[in-house]
Order: C-alpha cells, then structure tokens, then sequence
C-alpha cells in the first residue's frame, strides 16, 4: 500500500539535507556544542562521529513558555527537534514537562511563523525583506528616536533580559518586563507582611495540609510541575499516610477536583476565611500569634461564614485539623482568585502561614521567582505614550494588545508610538499592529539562559537549524547597536552566542570556576547550575496589621463572571498549538471551544443546557459563548475560560472562540488585573453549539472503573473489595463469589495456551500501574502520546462525531451527588487514564479477520497497521473502547507544512482506514532492547519507559517488565489498592490501577 | 404424488402452462421498463456514494465512535436473512413434498440468489480499505499470511461464499429444464440465446433419472446451509463481548428472524408480480394462505425470543446486559426498539386470522411491515447496543449521514434490477414442475 | 439436434396420452426393444415405472464431494494455523472448534458442486447423439424413439399405432 506508512507531506528534500548536512557540522548529545550556522549544505558523505542516522540526539535546554523556567531534553532525529521531556537534573521539573512544555514543538513548526523579517508595506499589508535592510530601518528610526525608544519584554530572567536592559539604558529609552500573569498581588502582600517583594517557592511535598485558597497551584500557579511533583509525594498515598489538600474556591478548577474537600466560596471572601484560620490557630490550638494576634481576634468564623458561605463549624474543624498537621501549608493568588481584594487575601494567608509556623518550612523565602513589573509598568509606559514620549516601541516576546483587557484601551495608547516593532516569530494581535516584524528563533533554535529563581541558571542552546529565516533577538539587539553605533558602540560582541559566553566566563569566576570554557560545557551538558539558595528568615514587618474588606465588583449583574485560566492555553499562548487545542481541557473535556460554565441549579433555573448559547454582559462589553453545565461551580458564578478569541495568532487560534477579557474591567492606576471583578448579566440568544466534548457519560453506574477508598481503609492495607464491604456498598463486581473461583481456574487453564510455540520463551511481559491516587488528571500524558506516537489531531467537527485519536484519554467521572442535581456541587472528581490494557486474553485479537491485532510474545496487543483492512470488529469487541479509526485520511491534515517535519521518524503516520492504538510505545521497547543488545547487557527496569509514564509530574504512571520481581511495576502491581477494570471480563489486562485514596473527614 | 391428496390446484393442460408460462417474457410493458430503470437510477446512486467513500474513507458515513458498525452491516444482516425464505421454500419444502410451493418457489429462489449477491457487497463497502477485501481469503501470498480462521468474520466469508455458489446452482439448475422449454417455442436470436442456456436439455428418460434424483441431495444440502448462514451471521454478534450481542439464544433467533424477513419480501414481491405476470391462476391465495402461516410462526418464535432476551438480561443479574436492555427500551434508541418489536412481534400475530391470510392487499400492507420491523430489529441489535458498551465515558449516540442512506438505496436498487431482469428473461414460475401436478390425459380417462 | 450430427436410424413416435406412451413402452420392452429414448416435459413417474430404470448413482458423487468438503477444510484450517503459528485472544493455535463451521460450509460446497458435477458427466455418459426430437415434447407430448431402421420398423410403427401414438415418424440413416 503506497498511503501506509509514508510521511504524508515528506519533508522536500533540500530541506531533509539541510538539516542533515547541519546537525553533521556539529552536535554532540548533551554536549556543549550547538549546530551553529553553516556555511554550506553538505550530505553525509563523511559520517560525523556524533550525529548517527536512525539515533536520537540529545540536548539540553530550557523551556520558556512560563515564567517557571523548567529544564528540557530535546530530543532531535536527523536535525530535527522531535520530542521535549524534562530534564531529570533540574530542581524545579525534576524530568517532568507538562502540557504546555510539551506542546513548545508546535510553537516551534508552527504553521503560523513569519518566515522573515517584513515591514509594513505602503499599502498597510506587510512586505518581506532582507535582514540587512530590516537592521537598517531599526538602526535609523533608533538614532532618530533620541532616547524616546520603549521595549516591552516577556522575557524571563536572563542574559538576553540584562542585554535588553543595558541596550535600552544606553539609549536612554525604558524597559518594561510584562507578563500577563505576574503574580503583582502575592508580591504586594509579601512586602506588605514580610517586607520583602518576591515571590517565595513552596514546597507542597513536605506539607501535611494543604489550604488552597483559589490558587489553581496543579494548573499555572508559579511553577506547576514542581508543584504537582511536590502534591503527589504528600498528598499520594504512602505508608499508611497522605496529607489533606481543602480547597477554597469560587470555582472547583482541576485543582480543586484533587482537594479532599472543595468549598464553594463567595468571590472574593478569602481573607475573611484564611484570618479566621489564623484567629482560631491562636485561640483555640495554642499557636503563637506574636504581635498579629490581637488584631486577628476580629475575624471570627462566625463573620467569615457570613462573608464565604462556609458553616462556622466547617471552619473550626479544619482549623482543628490544619493547627494538628506539621508542617502544613496555605496558598492563594493566581489569575482565578485575582479580585480588588487579592493583596489582602495573599496578605492574609500569608499570616495563617506565618501563624501555623510554615514560613521557612512549606513557604521558602529567598528563592525569589522570576516576576516582571507587571500591568504597573505597562500602565506607566502607557502614560508615557499618551506624553507622546515613544518614538520607537519595540515589543519583545509579550502580546499586550491580547492580553490586556480591552477595557484598558491600551491599544489606544499602542497605536500613539511612533515607530513599532516586533520580535515575535508569529503574527500576534500586538505584531499586527507594528511596522517593523524582526522575528524572533524560538527557544530551542537560539542562545540564552534563564535564573528562573535563585540558584538556578537554566541553559538553552540551538539544538538545530532554524526552520526559517529568522534572527535570535540578542543578534539582532547586537548588530543594531554596531550599526547605531554612539552609545551602543559598546555592546561589540560578534554574536550572541559569544556575549552569552562571555557572560558565562564572569559567571564562572563569581562562582570561582576558573576553568570558564569547562564550566561552560558542563552547564550546557547539565542544562545548567543548579545551586541550593540560602533561605530567608521573614517575620512580618512591625505596624502589619491583617485586614479584610470585600472587594468591589463592576456592573449589577445577578452573576459573578469569574474567568479561569486554561492550564493548555494560558495567557492564550496555547491557542495556536493544535495538540493544545485537541487535548481535551482537564476540567472540561471540551476541545477546540470557548464555553461557560454554570452550575446546574442556575442552569435549571435559566433553563440552558449544554450548548445554548449565551449572552454574557459586563459593563465593560458582552460574549456570546455557549453553555456548559458544571456542578464545580459557586451558584452565582459564571466561568469562562481565558485564551482563546484571538483576532490574529495563525489559523489555528484566529477567531477561534471568545475572549474573556472583553468583560474584565481594567482601569489606569491599579497595581494589576482584577480579573474577577465584574458581574455580568446573562440572555439568552436561542441560537445553540454543539460542544466539542469528548464526556460521554460521566457516571461509573457503578461498574467499578475509578476506584476509591477512605484513608482510614487503605492505610489498614484492604483491597477495593474489602474496602467497599467495610463501607457497607454492595461491591461493583458483576460476577458473583461462586463465580470468581470458575473463572480463575478457566484463567489459569488460557494462561498456560497464551504461552505455547513462539510464546513459551521465559520473556518480558510488559506492564503497568496507574496511581489514581497520584493522577491528577493533567493530562501531560495525553500530550505526550501524541508526540510521541504521530497521532494525528482531527480537529473540531470530526470531535463532534466523537472521532478524537487519543490513544491515551483522561476519563473525569463523578461521584456523590447527581450533577444535574440542585446540590450538584457536592461532588468527587475521579480520574481514569484510560489506554490499552494489552489484554493477555485480548478479546479484539480474535475477532481481526487477518491477525492484524495479534499477542506478542511479550505480552503487547499487537496492531500491524500495514495489515489491517478496517473490520472495526476489534474496536467494537474492546470493552475499554481504546481502539480508535481513521475515518479519513487524517495525516494529510493533521501536519500542515512545517509541522510534519515534527513527526517522530520512529512510528508509523497510520493510513486513513486503519485501526490505531496504543502499544506501550512500542517502539521504545525495541530500541531499548536493541540499544541492551548491541552493548550485550540485560534490559534493567527503568532504563526506559513509555512517553507517559516519563511526562507524569505526579510519577503516577509505573511501566515496566511485570516478570523482573526487582522491578518498580511488578512491586507496586502487588499493591494492596490494585484492581483491574472490568476485571469480572477476565481479560486479564496487562494495567494495574491502584485506588483512588480520599481523605475526609465525614462531616 | 402426495399432491393429489390435496385440493386441485391447478386446472389447465400442460399446453396452456407452457403457454402462459412463455407469454411473461414476451414485450415487456412500460410499467415494468419505468420500474426497471427507477431501479438501475437506485443502483447508480449507491454506486456513486461508494466511490466517494473509495475516495475520501468512510469519515462521510455516520459512523460515531463507539458505533463501529452501523447501517452497512444493518443492510448487510438485512439482506442475508431475505435470502432464507428463498432456500427454504426451495429447499426445505421440497423435502417435505409441500405441494403449494411450486408455483413460487422459482421467484423466491432468484430472490435468494439477488439477496444474497446484494448483502455479500456490504462486507466489502463497510471495511476501512474495501481494496484489500481479498486480504480475507485464505490464498497463497508472498508471505504466507494466512486469514484467522478463529474470527467469526472468516466464517462469514466461507458461508455466504458458499450460500450464494449453492443457491446459484440451485436455480440454475432447476431453470434447465424449463428454458428448454421456452427454447421450444420461441423463434429468433432468442431461440439461440435459450438453446445455449438449454445447455442441451432434451428431457429424455436418461436426463430426468439423473436430474431428479440429484435435486433431491441439493435440496437436502441446501437445508442445513440455510440454517447454518445466518447461524454464522449471528454468531458475527454472539461470539463478541458487547452487552446485547453476546447472547446464546442468536443462532436460532436470528434463522427464524431472516427466514420471517424472507417470506415478508417473498410476499412484497410475488403479489404484484403475478399480478404484472398475468399469473393469478397459478399463484393463487392457496398460496398466500401458507406463505402467511409460515410468516405467522416465525413471527411468533420471534416474539418469543425477544421476550427472552429481555428475561435473560433481568434473570442473569449482569449489570452490563441489565443496562443496556433498559435503554434499548426506554434509551435514545427507544424509537427504534418499539418499531422492531411492533413491526416484527405484533404485527405478525394478525396473521392468525383467515381473512387476512387470504386478502392479497392486507397481506400485502403486512409484508411491509416486516421489512420494516426486521431492518430496524438489526439497526437495534447493532447501533444501541454498541452504544452504551462497557466504559459509559465512551457512550455515544449516531447520526446517520447521505453516505448511509445512499448504500442503503443503492442496495434496493441493485437488488430490484437483478430481480426484473430475471424476471422477464426466464420463466418466474417452474413449468417443469407445474407439470408434475397435472396429471396428463389417458384414453381409458380417470386417475391411475 | 437431429440432423446436425450422424443421424440415427429409427421410429419416434409422440403421445398426448400418458398410459399410451407407457402402453408402447411396455410392449416393445417385451418385444426386446431395451434400448429406448423417452422424451417427456417433466419428470413422470408411470415412465419411468414403465421403463424399470436403476436408480442413478448421482449420490455417490454427492457423498465423495461432501466428504472431500470435510477434509479440505480441516486440513486447510489446522496447517494453516500451525504454518504461521499467531496466538490471539490466549486461544489455542489450532482452535478446532472455531473451525467447525468452516469445516460444515466446505462440506456443503464441494458436496453441492460435484453433484452436479455427477448429473453432467452421467447425462452425457448415457446421452446418444443424432436420436430425432420433436420440440413438442417439451411441452404436452410425450415422445417414444426406437432405435430400429430397415425391416423392423414397419412393425414398430405398427406397435406404436395400436399404442394410440398421435404421429411416427421414421429416421433413415
């Protein structure tokens, strides 16, 4: 078959020499080399010791698409970056990578990039020219600026960032470092309480107790893969123990579905709540209150449930249980909880943990992460551009004009700069706007480093050669100077790479390194230096006195409008990635759509269901977005997410969805975005959108799918069978005892026939456990699969007929209450990662007409797509529906031009009319057992393991040879919390999962 | 013959058989060619459906994962089961010297073989790659890859491979005879069209001794095949996981099903076609009276085993089974549900009544029914059950699209064009066998 | 078909009425005539009675395909199976009773084919060619042929006559 098999847009073949010839010029894995620039292509005509085709390459480098700063290996084929994973030796990710670091490698083949620098033609379209007259036009508009020059940059800390700063400074212009989420409030309330202004770093690991007060701390909080490392050591169970994680929120985010408990709160109430805490530490639990005590002795439980909806007594029981764990810890801010009282709320939790003794323990002073000025600074340069005080207005890795809420009328004052550029490698609502696009390398095409926080210097090199004509801003920003000459005659470095390493070598000395150039290699090799810094001591600052006054909302509307951030979209960076925007959204499971979520009561009692349409109005401006009903809600709030509704950003995000900022009120003068401060009323347009949804139903009925049991059971070691007749529940098991016994002999008997003939060999049987305790259902796995496998994202219409590819799926039941109910709020969330279970006794195997699904001999379901012919009588007969078809010719799609070349070389690109699935990476497997075999060692556990299990932030995922009795899976498949799913079937699938455990207390 | 135990059916000379026998293929009239080319319209409109799904894969049918399977295996069991009644009354009735058969039997075999020709495409259009379809047969390739002989899907292709070979032959064998017949009192280009297909019958005592005695093992091969075909189509549910197929009952329930579907097609064809043909004294309500009692028991076992599904799902205490005939009931698919079982269950039990047994546009309005009832008792069994399987996560529903409706009416519409064409090119009534029944004249007169 | 190739010499005579064709075919049996073709539309059981033929062997043909049917199939399944060795499902490789009905299917095929096979082999064994024919035997007469020119037909015709046969006709060499 011609269409099996092959790339379905084959990279050109100049291109694939290009590359070739480049990476030949110099690579080394993890070494300190980079690919440099070439000179000229040449194919392997003499084989270059480092660069073996059919071999992966590795690098390390930094991630940037947060301010978290987490460490990445690149993995590049034949010059080509095709996969990014953590890096295991940097402190803040530890190995693991979440969706949107993932998803960087789109950011990097997207479709969307300007392909060369261009300017604003006469006509108002843009023109493409040569870099040289690009650099021309910057310098000569620079030197007529006279000092009136701005440069608005998102960059991270770094050396590019202190190049930006000391450029600007010598031309007497200013700088601006804007992210959109900068944290302004937590930092305005740790100088407020302890006089220092910096964000501290948490450790959830250590904490017993976790208090989350509207901080989605799993999805974008500060650095969420350290964060959700650190909540699955505490909060997963081990030894009999697990900390308690109670959330306080108006709306329950993927965070909040892994609290123990979730408390819908009245927006805007948590100061009141985390200062009564703190009250009822000092009064009633003996913790000392040093000079805050007496002005806590204000807020009583008794005002903060009026204020928050909390019973008082709810309150006193967890002060109870938050004053009895050691060390604890509580944490607030976060674009969801950001109302006009959100410094008053950091404020006040920072008191509770100063009360309850966590500062210096949970909450670690002195690791000072990275932050910019935040919407102050932007504000004050949108004053100076009023003043007409910007000639030349250079905007550098930031998207204000979509970020910042229109109601703000920054573009207003954007449009007043005389002179405009931009370095974004796409064609964003700000690069839109501007005269001149200088486009920027993406992260790993480019030099740079970045101290996302204290003692960490996270490197990143060029792993390969740019996709398109592009120039590394610090380049850029150093041939400009030599050609604007005066002031910046200074910065005469040759390139950028060699003003980083110049850098680098007065690193070296400070940290009295004086081999500079072997310090150097070593950082690029690690990815860095990585340091412990000092910690802090903090005590709040003489004259700090805690307060609470709720905060002020916009507009008289009946409902709250609480926007949240997409933990895949984020500040709407995701928006042009398709797997970001396939991946289905961890609390929604909505692809491709904007949404509004409503709680059920207020869905029935506006009679709206899922998909109507409605109109939501601010004063600020009013959305059309349609419904979707969600019992994780307060009954007065309306959520939608942030990050989609861009005007420009690619084809991908352009007029994809709404943009919930139109309705955020964002006036001059405040310190930052109250992002929930208006109300909104809601009308109805009687026009309905289907939603792209892959929820079929959300109810286990009882077939014992996701299970869990209390703490108080796992920790008396109980099996989920004996846990449930503990509880009193008729167990799930669809087979009766006398059964079971059958069914186990008939077992063994096709055990002893699955391993006849080629079978009979002492071989690995692969296999797998699934934490759900651990799960917290981010979905980073999911991510991972389709980089790793070449699934191919079919978009929104074929997600309405429910033909998503994802091999791997997170499945969101609920449990609890009926969420259609009125009380719909009292729910659990349980995740179920849901991929093939390679079966032993696999009952699609069978029923295939011509043994293209097959057992291997090490105990994976098998699928030769080359084979298949497209029954579909395996898919129907796989009681785990985790077979999925490829209705059309998906991989002509799915890869627009330069995406394909992401395309890992290793996995087949499936034909249209084939069944695809997973197979534990397969792949992996045997380049492993190769890679054992060439160097005539045994296969270890762990030497290697699937792409989700190595992507999990949580470790919960654990692949390995179930045979090897040493290995980590064949322990932890022992595990007394392990079942099968649909084990009474008797397919004897090669997964573990290990129950859910809960940790409430029964009110 | 036992025949002569009955009432007199027919009462002509061999003459006027012959006579009016050869008179339907004479000038066809305009209704008949109008028809004929509404069926050809049908098939061409299946045919360009199918092209497209060749071109674009089979994303434009309704298809919606869980539903892996939808109106092209529902059109697929559809037709199979047609085809039963045809072997039946050929077959089976033959072995039991029915006597009534005879003067339908011919029309109810081609109907056989046309619906067996037409559900045998389906296999082929509903696969993913419907070019690699000979993939499945267990020839020599280059690597020696040999089909999986355990799935139930390899069972399909050797029993409707083998149905279609031994129905073909079964006509075509009974046909012999009568085209020489027909070969006998046309002249013309046709005369050498039947004298080849004659194949030199000449009916002398040596050709009857043979031909006579080998109808009969047809006839008692034919039988337990019909049985056996539509076993192996069930079993294509049975032998599978999904709550709602994997039932033991299917093999029998599914025979009398295609066997019911079968006479109600037999009926929806014969009672106009003896009208068009100028047959009614051969095909009398005689006739019809048994066809409708024979639709009667099937329909009745049929009405018992969908009672027994439903007991079996409550008896067996399996939540899955218990789940998924709740909703085939009252679930989104409760529409389809009630049609198959009014339309099979109910509907049938009029038939206890002489008066519609014998009234030709009842019965008529009846058979209609059932080829309702029985498309949809497969769209249930298929589409509802599968979706709400296993993992409710994965639940969905189907939306039917033009790819499945287009399949759908160019299935009709290819069928119809066999069968007219058949029609009008060879005697639909067996001349040879009407014969049989009528005792020639003696000189001495009387019976012997 | 008469005519076309070597003509045989001989009397055909054709009835209307049934117990005169057997009348005929009873007496010249008696008179030695064994070897007679008989021509009728339909398979008529007086004839036959009248001609005391043996019951044809066409069974054996349909047993010896049948039982062949049997044996292909399962010699086809279980080599195959165990030429290419796939374990799917934790089944057996050579899984007999999944075979069964492969097995039936083979049975009925081959069984069917060479029964038909037998009829066409048998007819054509039995058939002699050039024997006169009339087309009205294939619908309301039926026909009697005497293999017997020269001297002996005149007696024949005479038979057939007080027979009661509405026409002879002679065939000369």
């Amino acid at each position: 078959m011609a269409d099996d098999a092959s790339n379905p847009s084959p990279i050109d073949r100049r291109r694939f020499l290009s590359v070739l010839g480049i990476s030949g010029a110099g690579a080394a894995v993890l070494s300190g080399c980079s690919t440099g620039q070439v000179q000229k292509l040449i194919p392997y005509l003499v084989q270059s010791e480092d660069q073996i085709p059919g071999v992966a390459t590795w690098y390390a480098s930094t991630c940037s698409e947060c301010a978290a700063g987490c460490g990445l290996h690149v993995k590049t084929r034949e010059g080509r970056a095709v996969k990014l994973e953590g890096n295991p030796e940097h402190p803040v990710n530890r190995g693991k990578l979440c969706s949107r670091g993932q998803a960087a490698l789109q950011g990097l083949y997207n479709p969307g990039r300007l392909k060369a620098p261009m300017v604003r033609a006469a006509g108002g379209g843009f023109q493409e020219i040569t870099w040289d007259d690009a650099i021309q036009r910057l310098a000569a508009k620079l030197g007529a600026a006279g000092g009136k020059v701005a440069v608005i940059s998102g960059a991270g800390r770094g050396t590019l960032s202190d190049l930006l700063a000391d450029w600007t400074a010598a031309l007497g212009g200013r700088l601006v470092r804007y992210r959109p989420f900068d944290h302004e409030p937590m930092r305005a309330a740790n100088r407020a309480v302890f006089g220092r202004d910096e964000l501290p770093a948490h450790d959830f690991g250590r904490a017993e107790y976790i208090l989350s007060f509207g901080a989605d701390f799993l999805e974008t909080w500060l650095a969420p893969v350290e964060n959700q490392r650190g909540f699955a050591r505490s909060h997963g169970f081990h030894d009999g123990r697990m900390a308690k994680h109670v959330s306080f929120a108006p709306r329950m985010s993927l965070t909040g579905q892994n609290a123990d408990e979730w408390h819908a709160i009245r927006p805007g109430s948590e100061a009141a709540l985390a200062l009564a805490l703190a009250n009822l530490l000092v009064t009633e639990h003996g913790a000392a209150g040093g000079p805050l005590a007496a002005s806590l002795a204000a807020f009583t439980p008794e005002s903060a449930a009026k204020e928050s909806g909390v019973p008082a007594e709810t309150i006193r029981r967890i002060a109870r249980e938050f004053a009895a764990a050691k060390p604890s810890l509580a944490v607030a801010g976060g674009v969801a909880s950001q109302h006009r009282g959100a410094i008053e709320a950091c404020a006040a939790v920072n008191v509770l943990n100063w009360v309850a003794g966590n500062i210096g323990q949970t909450v670690l002073f002195g690791a000072d992460l990275d932050a910019g000025d935040g919407a102050a600074g932007l504000d004050a340069l949108g004053s100076a551009l009023d003043g007409g005080q910007v000639a030349v207005l250079l905007v550098h890795e930031a998207n204000p004009l979509y970020a910042v809420p229109r109601s703000a009328g920054f573009a207003a004052r954007f449009a007043k700069a005389g002179f405009k550029v931009s370095t974004s490698p796409y064609l964003d609502e700000t690069a839109a706007q501007c005269d001149l696009l200088l486009p920027d390398h993406h992260g790993i095409e480019r030099w740079d480093d970045a101290r996302p926080r204290a003692g960490v210097v996270g490197l990143m090199q060029p792993v390969m050669e740019p996709v398109f004509k592009t120039m590394a801003t610090g380049d850029l920003l150093l041939k400009t100077a030599q050609k604007v000459g005066g002031a910046l005659a200074k910065f005469n470095a040759p390139s950028y790479e060699a003003h980083l390493k110049a850098r680098w070598a007065d690193f070296a000395k400070a940290q009295g390194q004086a081999d500079a150039e072997g310090f150097w290699r070593a950082g690029l090799q690690r990815g860095g230096v990585f340091t412990e810094p000092p910690a802090v001591e903090v005590k709040p600052v003489p004259g700090f006195t805690p307060a609470y006054t709720a905060p002020g909302f916009d507009g008289t509307g009946e409902f709250y409008f609480a926007p949240h951030v997409s933990s895949f979209l984020y500040d709407g960076r995701g928006a042009n990635k398709p797997w970001l925007l396939e991946n289905p959204d961890p609390v929604s499971k909505i692809t491709w759509q904007s949404w509004v979520e409503v709680h059920p009561a207020t869905a029935a009692r506006l009679d709206v269901r899922n998909g109507e349409i409605l109109r939501l109005t601010s004063p600020q401006g009013s959305i059309d977005v349609p419904v979707y009903v969600y019992p994780g809600l307060h009954p007065d709030v309306l959520s939608v997410p942030l990050g989609l509704g861009h005007t420009e950003y690619g084809s991908y995000a352009k007029g994809r969805g709404v943009n919930a900022l139109d309705l955020v009120a964002s006036k001059a003068g405040q310190p930052f975005v109250p992002y929930l401060s208006a109300r909104v009323t809601v009308a109805k347009t009687g026009t309905y959108r289907k939603l792209a949804s892959t929820e079929g139903n959300p109810r286990q009925l009882g077939r014992g799918i996701a299970e869990a049991m209390p703490v108080a059971l796992a920790a008396k070691g109980l099996s989920v069978r004996e846990a449930a007749a503990a509880e009193g529940h008729a167990e799930g098991e669809a087979n009766p005892e006398r059964e079971v016994e059958a069914l186990k002999g008939w077992a063994a008997e096709v055990h002893e026939r699955t391993r006849k003939g080629d079978y009979a060999r002492e071989l690995p049987q692969w296999g797998m456990t699934i934490d759900l305790a651990k799960c917290t259902g981010c979905s980073a796995c999911v991510t991972a699969c389709y980089a790793e496998n070449n699934i191919p994202t079919v978009g929104e219409d074929e997600i309405h007929r429910g033909r998503e590819m994802t091999w791997m799926r997170i499945e969101r039941y609920w449990e609890g209450a009926d969420p259609a109910s009125p009380n719909g709020g009292a729910v659990e969330a349980r995740f179920v990662p849901m991929l093939c279970q390679q079966c032993a006794d696999a009952p699609c195997e069978p029923v295939c007409p011509v043994y293209a699904a097959y057992h291997t001999a090490d105990g994976l379901n098998g699928q030769v797509y080359n084979r298949c012919v497209g029954t579909r009588y395996c898919a129907n007969n796989c009681p785990y529906k985790v077979r999925y078809f490829n209705w059309y010719k998906y991989n002509d799609h799915a890869w627009p031009e330069p995406l394909n070349l992401q395309l890992n070389p290793d996995v087949t690109v499936r034909a249209r009319g084939v069944m695809e699935k997973c197979t534990f990476c397969v792949q992996r497997i045997r380049g492993a057992q190769n890679q054992a075999r060439l160097e005539g060692r045994p296969l270890k556990d762990g030497v290697f393991t699937t792409a989700c299990a190595q992507a999990c932030p949580s470790d919960a995922i654990v692949f390995g040879d179930l045979n090897d009795p040493q290995s980590r899976v064949r322990q932890a498949s022992q595990d007394h919390r392990g079942y099968h799913v649909l084990e009474e079937l008797n397919t004897r699938p090669a997964i573990t999962y290990l129950a859910k455990v809960t940790n409430r207390t029964e009110a | 013959m036992a025949v002569l135990a009955h009432e007199p059916v027919i009462t002509q000379t061999h003459a006027d058989v012959t006579r009016d026998v050869v008179a339907t293929l004479e000038k066809p009239s305009t209704g008949y060619v109008l028809l004929f080319f509404g069926a050809v319209g049908l098939f061409l409109v299946g045919a360009l459906t199918l092209l497209i799904l060749v071109k674009d894969g089979l994303g434009h049918a309704g298809y919606q994962p869980p539903i892996f399977w939808s109106v092209y295996i529902t059109t697929f069991v559809f037709w199979i089961g047609i085809g039963h009644a045809g072997t039946l009354i050929s077959a089976i009735l033959y072995l039991f010297r029915s006597p009534w058969r005879t003067a339908v039997y011919r029309s109810t075999e081609a109907m056989t073989v046309f619906a067996v020709m037409t559900a045998a495409l389906f296999p082929i259009i509903h696969i993913g790659r419907q070019w690699l379809f000979y993939w499945l047969l267990p020839y020599p390739n280059q690597r020696f890859l040999w089909p999986n002989f355990k799935s139930p899907l390899l069972w399909d292709v050797f029993a409707i491979t083998t149905y279609f070979t031994v129905s073909t032959t079964f006509l075509v064998y009974g046909l012999v005879p009568d085209v020489a017949a027909v070969r006998d009192k046309v002249g013309g280009w046709r005369k050498l069209v039947y004298k080849f297909a004659s194949a030199g019958w000449l009916g002398t005592d040596n050709q009857w001794r043979h031909y006579s005695r080998a109808y009969l093992y047809l006839a008692a091969l034919a039988t337990p095949l019909v049985l056996s075909v539509h076993s192996v189509v069930s079993w294509d549910f049975a032998m599978a996981l999904v709550p709602g197929w994997h039932g033991t009952i299917f093999a029998p329930y599914f025979v009398a099903g295609a066997i019911y579907s079968g006479l109600g097609m037999v009926m929806t064809l014969v009672i106009p076609l003896r009208r068009a043909l100028k047959l009614e004294h051969m095909i009398t309500k005689y006739h019809f009276d048994n066809l409708a009692k024979l639709t009667l028991l099937t329909g009745s076992i049929l009405f018992y085993a969908y009672g027994m599904e439903y007991f079996i799902a409550w008896y067996s205490g399996n939540t899955f089974e218990q789940t998924t005939f709740f909703r085939r009931a009252f679930g989104p698919y409760w529409w389809a549900g009630w049609t198959m079982i009014t339309c099979n269950a109910f509907v049938s039990q009029l038939l206890w009544f002489k008066k519609i047994r014998t009234n030709l546009t009842a019965l008529f309005v009846v058979s209609i029914f059932i080829n309702i009832g029985m498309w949809f008792e497969r769209y249930v069994i298929i589409v509802s059950s599968l979706s709400n399987d296993f993992i409710p996560w994965a639940w969905d529903g189907l939306n039917p699209t033009w790819a499945d409706w287009g399949i759908l009416a160019g299935s009709f519409g290819w069928f119809g064009m066999w069968f007219l064409l058949f029609a009008r090119t060879f005697p639909i009534v067996a001349i040879q066998e009407i014969k049989e029944m009528i005792p020639l004249p003696r000189r001495r007169g009387g019976q012997h | 078909m008469a005519g076309r190739s070597r003509i045989v010499p001989g009397v055909l005579a054709s009835f209307e009425h049934i117990d005169a064709a057997t009348d005929a075919i009873k007496a010249l049996r008696a008179g030695g005539h064994k070897d007679l073709v008989v021509y009728c539309s339909h398979p008529n059981h007086e004839l036959e009675e009248a001609l005391e033929a043996p019951v044809s062997p066409v069974r054996l043909f349909t047993l010896i395909g049948g039982l062949t049917g049997t044996t292909a199939a399962t010699a086809m399944t279980i080599w195959m199976n165990l030429d290419w060795p796939t374990l799917v499902g934790g089944k057996a490789i050579a899984a007999i009773p999944a075979f069964v009905a492969i097995m039936f299917e083979l049975t009925v095929l081959i069984g069917g084919l060479a029964s038909v096979a037998g009829v066409i082999i048998l007819v054509l064994m039995g058939t002699r060619r050039g024997v006169m024919y009339d087309p009205r035997f294939s619908d309301d007469r039926i026909g009697v042929f005497v293999p017997a020119g020269g001297e002996v037909a005149p007696g024949v015709e005479r038979l057939f006559r007080d027979a009661g046969a509405v026409e002879v006709r002679h065939a000369e060499a």
